[in-house]
Parts: structure tokens; C-alpha cells; sequence
């Protein structure tokens, strides 16, 4: 049927015909149904042909580059925090992941894009209920230690994920598998309690590596005993200074350019890093900041690559915290709030402004919800009606967990509440200082990375009982939109699904979410085939060096 | 010499103790925090408490003071949280690496700083001394932390000769430590030539460099033979001085060009609340103070010998030996 084919070779799904109505008529853009296609199991490939044939060639072409042929070997040296990385499902970090990825390996491999492709499984299958979903794994692929991958890997590491004492946060983002089984000596099959579609793309999370099902018997210390499937293995490591990777023979897939790749800790010295890459002394950095651009533009050397993405920070408030216990108090905060004014003042207008529900606009179930509009008197109202005539004073805690525009930002919040009579004191403390309390305190600003669909980060901070649930917001309501808006293959009617999802998010007054920030990172003019990826999942297999 | 010399070190064991007291004080009396460092902020309360007895937490204070202080002293400084290795595999390399830039900078610092100090104060109010007074006003007033940019901005942004980082990720690199070498230098330079200048100019000013000088001894040995040793008694003070500021005081230098010394990891302990890092830190710290302060007497009493006699008993009495250092400063 339509020339479509599913990776696994089985009949085409049963939502893959509705899309295809949708997309001839226009009311889904290519990348939207590309997307869904890639969840359901239909090949991309085959997905894309059929949506150029409708649509007209991609809309998001690969900037045009000059014909170069790739050169092998070389050594390259990236910038980045070298943190514990101990239990690769246990870790909190991206970066640990941009450093374990040369090693581990995933089910499947979402795209800058975010289009999901096949990498450790071959190809899978929902159910028409998304219920049952069944992965056909790759043969011939072998663990540096000679052991074959085989489904048990995937079982045992998807198993200890969910397991009682597991201190994964993918024990909440797993939560409705609730049966791993080997179906085969390369198939395994999920069982959920509820529908989910983007169960592809949720298994690239950064702390979702296959481990080998021996990992806890080989002392469950990964840098110790750094046993992949992937090109790479693991020459040196050591936290807070360096990690070296050197190509090995016997990899699966495609041979990468690079012979070795070193990451290299420079502490946090942002001028250090900026120093270092002008004078050639490496070759990537992890990611600079907004403060940086005026610099790098003017670095001969050095090549900027920005991007859209769905990061931002949220000024959340404990709905069980005094005085935000009140939904008036919120409410206030969120009515003197100018968040153009915080974008412009705070981030140099370098993003997209946000309306306080934590979806963006590049993601597909994105539904344009109007603004918090701003109004004092309104606020001023409510602070009286909730007993505080005089106004109010609260903290807000910031650690500058991304920088200093964090504390700049939160200063114009300041100001604006000010207007409305509440008082903010700026807690300011380092970033070290802040991530043990981040969850904690009644009033934080806390950094969220993108996640290629809002309902993740729904599902993992404002569900009840979340593990990330940093506002301690438990609504039933808001729970039973979000299982709802998470079970719709359509793209169209899961947006406006999430209508009520984001209703209640804003409703509910928990946070200002100013703005949706961009992405900078700067590399030397040596680099090429690197490319930004909105979740800063970097894969450096095609990275080669001039 | 021998009972003031062993009741100097009786005081600075003292000294330690105490300060050893002050830091477990500080860092140890919430150890709460200890166990969510250790296990991460997904644990739980139970794994926290667990882990609080396991490692001998709910003991009393004082009980679990002396524990400590008893496998500090033979060596065991425990593990640091942040790298997971054992916090004395971390000390040897960093010290050496901040020893290598200290010695560096004293090589860089001295012979410019002691010419620029003599040729200023042999003849005070000449331009010469104008000049160079000016020149160490100039770079002592600007902080370390915008003279690395600066230089930075002028040798790595706009000439490109210099690399930026001195990370040393490659090896040993002398191009590396060109940059914070000449920052610290060019900070402490002008203050120790100022002092080298004022005590110049208060010995060329003595009697008997002035009958020496009426006698018609030649420039050259007046400087080198007559007023050069009495003139150095200061500025070598300064100098022992100096040499704790350049073990820890120098985190601005060695974050800004990511040198991984250990003022750098003296300031990741504290950014990481790495409390037994930052206890062997700051013993280290203290141990380096008191041991230049120690040594620096010893040198004063070779340089000065009128004050051997003199200072033997304020020595045995604890009392710290003058410090001309003070009153020669501009």
C-alpha cells in the first residue's frame, strides 16, 4: 500500500493509511509524518520517497556542502565535563552519555531531525493498540568481549531499569512496560499497561544504553569493566579529566573516520574552552553559551552552529510550599510575568518566547495555547484576595546551571513581580550547589533539556508521583489528558488533545516559562559532518577531520 | 639553635591540630549532606541511612574527629566523591604541577624583580625609578583575573601565538605555561620590586654606605658587596611569603587557563563539595604556610645574624619574629 514497507517486513500498520489521507491533504506537514511513520515501524526510506512524491522534496535539506571525500584517521579532541559515569542507566548527565556513546549502543537512533531510525534493533512492531510492541534485534553484532548481543542483553537491561532498586530515572519513563519477554534469541517483546507511541524514540534517551547482561555479575562499574558494542573502545578515563576512545577492529556497522577521540575536561572556564578551540588546541566544543556569540563570530578558525530546540527554564513553584500553596500566589506571579521582556533581556532575544506549559512549538504535538497575559491590577487583586495586601516576599534559588543568563533572566522576573507588590530574593548559588536541591526547594529555576516530544518531559515532571516531579503538582486530570494525548497516532488529533494538557499545566500557575532557549556550539573549521542534534545526543561516527 | 628550632616545630604541630579541628568543624557538622554526594539525588531516605551507619556517621562528633584525624595522620584521606578515586592518587600530580608553575614564576620574578628594585633605589628620584615605580604600580593594581584576559585577548584572540588552555592534555608543553606564568609574575613582580626599591633605598641612605661611599668605593661594589645583603633581608621574606599565595592562592590563574593544578582542584573540591578533597586541601594549605614561615626564619637569621641571639628567645616563646616585610612596604 502506498509503496510504504515496515522495517520488519510484516503488514503495514494499521494508523500508516490514515497518515498518508492526512499528509496528500495537507492538514500534516512531511516532517510530522515522517516522524510518526519511523514510530510505527515503517522504513524511512520508504517513508520519505512516498512523502516527496506527495509534498515536494524535504523541507529541512542538509545545507549544501561542497563535495568532499572523507578523509580517514586522525585524532579528535572535544571539549566536555567528564562526570561519573559508574551506571550508564543511572546517570543524570548528557555529557556522560556523549562520552559513553562511542562505546554503547541503542536500540534506536533518533535523528537531529527526530526521526527514529533502526540501530541496535533491526526493525519493530506495535500492536494496533500500541500495547504490544515487538523488536527484531540485529544479528552479528558482538561485544568487545566477544560475547553475541543477543535478546537477553536487552531484556536484562531493560528489566533493570524497572527493577524495585533501580536509581534509573527511566524507572518513571518506563513505567508502563510491564512485561519484558524474550521472544526469540534476537526479539524481544514490551508489554504496557497503556498506549505509547513514541516508544522508538524514548529507548535513544541518553540514559537508555544496552549494557551487557552480565554488568552487574562484571561489578556494575561501567569505566571499569567498559565492555560495547560500539566502534569504539575505551582507552582512558578518569572523572573531571579525560576520556580516550580508539577505534576497534570487529565493529558491526560501518567503519568510522576517526582513529581516536578525546574528550577532553577543561573545568568550567568558559573562556578557557573559547581560548583553547582558537588556537587550535582542540576541536569541539560541548556547547558555549549566549554571552560567547559576540567572540566566536569573530574567530577566523572557528565555525558557530545554532539551532532551534525545545530547552528552557522553568521558574516552578511546590504547589505544597507556603506561600505558593495557594493557587492565587501563582497565579499573581505568572499575571506580572514578561516573558518577551525576559527573552530580550535575559537571552539576547536568541530563542522563542513561551507561554508557561513546557511545550514548543518544534515539537509535533505542539497546540498554540494564547499567552498568560500580562496584568498587574489582576495580580495585585489576587495577592490581596490570598491575604497578603502588602505583598509578598519568596526566594527563588538559582544555580546558573547554563550560565549567567539564568540569573539575568530571573532578575527581570524580579523586577516584573516587583510591580505586582511580590518581593523576590535571588538565592544565587553554584550550580554544584544547586542540582542536590533542584527538586527541593519551593521556588527554582531549573534548566530542562529538549526531549523530541513534550509528553517525555510531561510524563517525567508533572505526572503524580514522577520521579523528576519538581513542583509536587498531583492531578488527576492532568495525568488522564497526558495518558490520553500519549495513546493518539494521529498528529493532528494528538495535538488537539493536548490542548487539555496544556490547559491544565497553564492553569494550574506551577511555573513561568519565559522562553524557549537556542543551541550554540562552536567547532574549528577542520571539522566536518558534525552536526548539532537538539537533544545534544552528538554521534561522531561520520565526523571526520580536513 | 637546637630547642628554639624543635619548639618551632612543637608550635606548628600545635597549629595544625587546631586548624585540623576548624576544618572537620566546618565541613563535617552537617553530615546529611555527606550521604546524598555519595549516592546521588535519587536515593533514598532508606539507602541514605544505611549508608550513614555503614560508613560510621552516627557516632558523636568528637569520636568521629578523632577517627578521622587518626587515619589522616597515617595517610588514609579517604576517597574523593567527585573523581571516585582515592583522594592522596589525586594530590602528587596536582601539587607538582602547581609547584612546576610556582617555580616558574619565582625563575621569571625574582632576578626581574630584584634589578628593576635595585636599579630603582640606587638612586631614588631619578627617572629611571620613576619609570620603574610607575610600571609596578601599573601591574600590581590590576587583579590576576583581568590580566589573563588581557593577555589572553592579546597573545591567543589577536596574535595567535600563544595557546589558550593550559590543560597539558598532550604532555608536558612549555608553551603552555607561558601565559599564567606571565600573569602571575607580572601580579607579584611589581609589589616585591617596590619592596626591593624601599629597602634599597634605606640602606643606600645608612652611614656607612655613605662613608663607604665617601671613601670612594666604586658603584658596583657599593651595590654588590656593601648594600645588597642587607637590602635583601625584606624582599626575601616576601618572597617565603609568596609562596603559599602561589599554592592556593592562585585558583584565578589555574581555572582561567584550565591548568590542572592544584589551586583548580582546591576550587572543583569546593564547587563539588568534595569534603575530603577539600580537607586534605586545606591541611596541605596549612601545612605549606607554616613550613615556609618556618623556613623563611631560618633564612632571615642566615641573612640577618645580629638576629640570631636576638630572636632565640622570642622563637622559644612563640612569638613570631619581626616581619620588615610590613614596614618596608611602599
Amino acid at each position: 500500500m502506498f509503496g510504504l514497507k515496515m522495517l520488519s517486513g510484516r503488514r503495514l500498520h494499521a494508523a500508516a493509511p490514515e497518515l498518508c489521507d492526512r499528509l496528500i491533504r495537507g492538514e500534516i506537514g512531511r516532517r510530522d509524518f515522517l516522524q510518526t511513520m519511523s514510530w510505527l515501524g515503517v522504513s524511512a526510506a520508504s517513508a520519505s520517497v512516498f512523502a516527496s512524491a506527495v509534498v515536494g522534496d524535504a523541507l529541512f535539506p542538509t545545507a549544501a556542502r561542497a563535495q568532499e571525500a572523507p578523509k580517514r584517521g586522525g585524532s579528535l579532541r572535544f571539549v566536555c565535563q567528564i562526570q561519573e559515569m559508574t551506571d550508564p542507566a543511572a546517570v543524570s548527565w548528557i555529557e556522560a552519555s556523549v562520552v559513553f556513546r562511542n562505546t554503547l549502543e541503542y536500540l534506536t537512533l533518533v535523528d537531529a531531525d527526530n526521526v527514529s531510525h533502526p540501530y541496535l534493533a533491526e526493525s519493530w512492531t506495535p500492536s494496533d493498540d500500541l500495547k504490544t510492541w515487538d523488536f527484531k534485534l540485529r544479528s552479528g553484532v558482538k561485544w568487545s568481549n566477544g560475547d553475541d548481543f543477543t535478546a537477553e542483553d536487552v531484556a536484562y537491561t531493560i528489566k533493570r531499569w524497572l527493577a524495585p532498586e533501580s536509581k534509573s530515572s527511566n524507572k518513571t519513563s518506563f513505567a508502563a512496560v510491564t512485561q519484558v519477554e524474550i521472544i526469540g534469541p534476537l526479539a524481544i517483546r514490551l508489554h504496557l499497561d497503556r498506549a505509547i507511541l513514541a516508544i522508538p524514540e524514548m529507548l535513544y534517551a541518553y540514559n537508555c544504553p544496552i549494557l551487557h547482561r552480565k554488568f552487574d555479575d562484571m561489578g556494575a562499574d561501567w569505566p571499569k569493566n567498559p565492555i560495547g558494542t560500539g566502534p569504539y573502545e575505551l582507552a582512558e578515563f578518569a572523572i573531571g579529566q579525560k576520556a580516550t576512545f580508539r577505534r576497534r577492529a570487529g565493529y558491526w556497522g560501518t567503519e568510522p573516520y576517526l582513529d581516536e577521540i578525546r574528550f577532553i575536561d577543561m573545568g568550567t572556564s568558559s573562556a578557557a574552552h573559547l581560548a583553547a578551540l582558537s588556537a587550535g588546541q582542540v576541536d569541539i566544543l560541548y556547547r558555549i553559551g549566549v554571552s560567547d556569540l559576540d567572540l566566536v563570530k569573530r574567530l577566523p578558525n572557528v565555525q558557530l552552529l545554532t539551532g532551534k530546540a525545545a530547552q528552557t527554564i522553568v521558574m516552578r513553584m511546590q504547589v505544597d510550599q507556603k506561600p505558593f500553596d495557594d493557587i492565587r500566589v501563582r497565579k499573581a506571579v505568572l499575571l506580572a510575568a514578561d516573558n518577551q521582556q525576559m527573552l530580550e533581556l535575559g537571552y539576547r532575544g536568541e530563542g522563542t518566547v513561551a507561554a508557561d506549559y513546557h511545550v514548543a512549538q518544534v515539537q509535533p504535538e505542539y497546540f498554540p495555547l494564547p499567552p498568560v497575559k500580562r496584568d498587574i491590577a489582576q495580580a495585585k487583586a489576587l495577592l490581596k484576595e490570598a491575604g497578603h495586601p502588602n505583598g509578598v516576599d519568596v526566594t527563588l534559588m538559582v544555580g546558573n546551571t547554563q550560565g549567567t543568563w539564568e540569573q539575568n533572566t530571573a532578575q527581570v522576573l524580579q523586577q516584573n513581580c516587583a510591580e505586582a507588590g511580590i518581593r523576590i530574593n535571588l538565592n544565587v548559588v553554584p550550580s554544584t550547589e544547586y542540582w542536590p536541591v533542584w527538586n527541593k526547594v519551593p521556588f527554582g529555576l531549573t534548566y530542562w533539556a529538549h526531549r523530541p516530544l513534550a509528553v517525555q518531559t510531561l510524563d517525567l515532571a508533572y505526572r503524580s508521583g514522577a520521579a523528576w516531579n519538581e513542583t509536587h503538582l498531583a492531578d488527576k486530570a492532568f495525568d488522564a489528558a497526558l495518558d490520553k494525548a500519549m495513546a493518539i497516532v494521529d498528529v493532528k488529533q494528538r495535538s488537539q488533545a493536548m490542548e487539555a494538557v496544556e490547559r491544565i499545566l497553564q492553569d494550574q500557575a506551577i511555573m513561568v516559562q519565559p522562553f524557549w532557549s537556542n543551541k550554540f556550539t562552536a567547532i574549528s573549521s577542520k571539522v566536518r559532518d558534525y552536526q548539532q542534534h537538539p537533544s545534544d545526543y552528538f554521534n561522531l561516527f561520520k565526523t571526520w577531520l580536513a | 639553635m637546637k630547642t628554639p628550632i624543635l619548639a618551632r616545630l612543637v608550635e606548628i604541630a600545635g597549629t595544625m591540630l587546631a586548624v585540623s579541628f576548624i576544618v572537620y568543624l566546618v565541613l563535617e557538622a552537617n553530615s546529611g549532606d555527606v550521604a546524598v554526594k555519595v549516592l546521588g539525588p535519587f536515593s533514598t531516605e532508606d539507602q541514605r541511612a544505611l549508608w550513614m551507619h555503614q560508613n560510621g556517621y552516627d557516632a558523636p562528633f568528637l569520636w568521629r574527629y578523632l577517627e578521622w584525624l587518626a587515619r589522616f595522620a597515617v595517610g588514609d584521606w579517604g576517597m574523593s566523591t567527585h573523581y571516585r578515586v582515592p583522594v592522596w592518587q589525586l594530590l602528587p600530580e596536582r601539587l607538582g604541577r602547581t609547584a612546576m608553575l610556582a617555580g616558574a614564576t619565582l625563575v621569571v620574578m625574582i632576578p626581574v624583580s630584584f634589578s628593576l628594585g635595585i636599579l630603582a633605589g640606587m638612586a631614588k628620584g631619578s627617572v629611571a625609578d620613576r619609570i620603574i615605580s610607575f610600571f609596578c604600580v601599573a601591574t600590581t593594581s590590576i587583579p590576576e583575573f583581568a590580566s589573563s584576559v588581557f593577555l589572553a585577548a592579546i597573545f591567543v584572540f589577536w596574535l595567535g601565538v600563544l595557546p589558550g588552555a593550559s590543560s597539558m592534555t598532550s604532555g608536558f608543553a612549555i608553551r603552555e605555561l607561558v601565559l599564567p606564568t606571565l600573569v602571575l609574575a607580572l601580579y607579584s613582580a611589581g609589589y616585591l620590586a617596590r619592596i626591593t626599591r624601599a629597602s634599597m633605598v634605606e640602606v643606600m641612605e645608612a652611614p656607612y654606605i655613605r662613608a663607604a661611599m665617601m671613601r670612594g668605593v666604586p658603584p658596583a661594589r657599593l651595590v654588590l658587596g656593601h648594600a645588597l645583603r642587607n637590602a635583601l633581608v625584606a624582599p626575601v621574606t616576601v618572597i617565603m611569603l609568596q609562596i603559599p599565595w602561589l599554592l592556593s592562592g592562585v585558583i584565578v590563574v589555574e581555572v582561567f587557563f584550565a591548568y590542572r593544578g592544584f589551586g583548580s582542584l582546591l576550587y572543583e573540591a569546593g564547587l563539588n563539595s568534595d569534603i575530603a578533597l577539600i580537607e586534605a586541601c586545606a591541611m596541605i594549605s596549612v601545612a605549606v604556610v607554616l613550613a615556609t614561615q618556618f623556613l623563611s626564619d631560618l633564612i632571615y637569621a642566615w641573612l640577618n645574624p645580629r638576629l640570631n641571639r636576638k630572636t632565640a628567645r622570642a622563637d622559644a616563646a612563640g612569638i613570631p619574629s619581626e616581619t620588615p616585610a610590613a614596614g618596608a612596604a611602599p
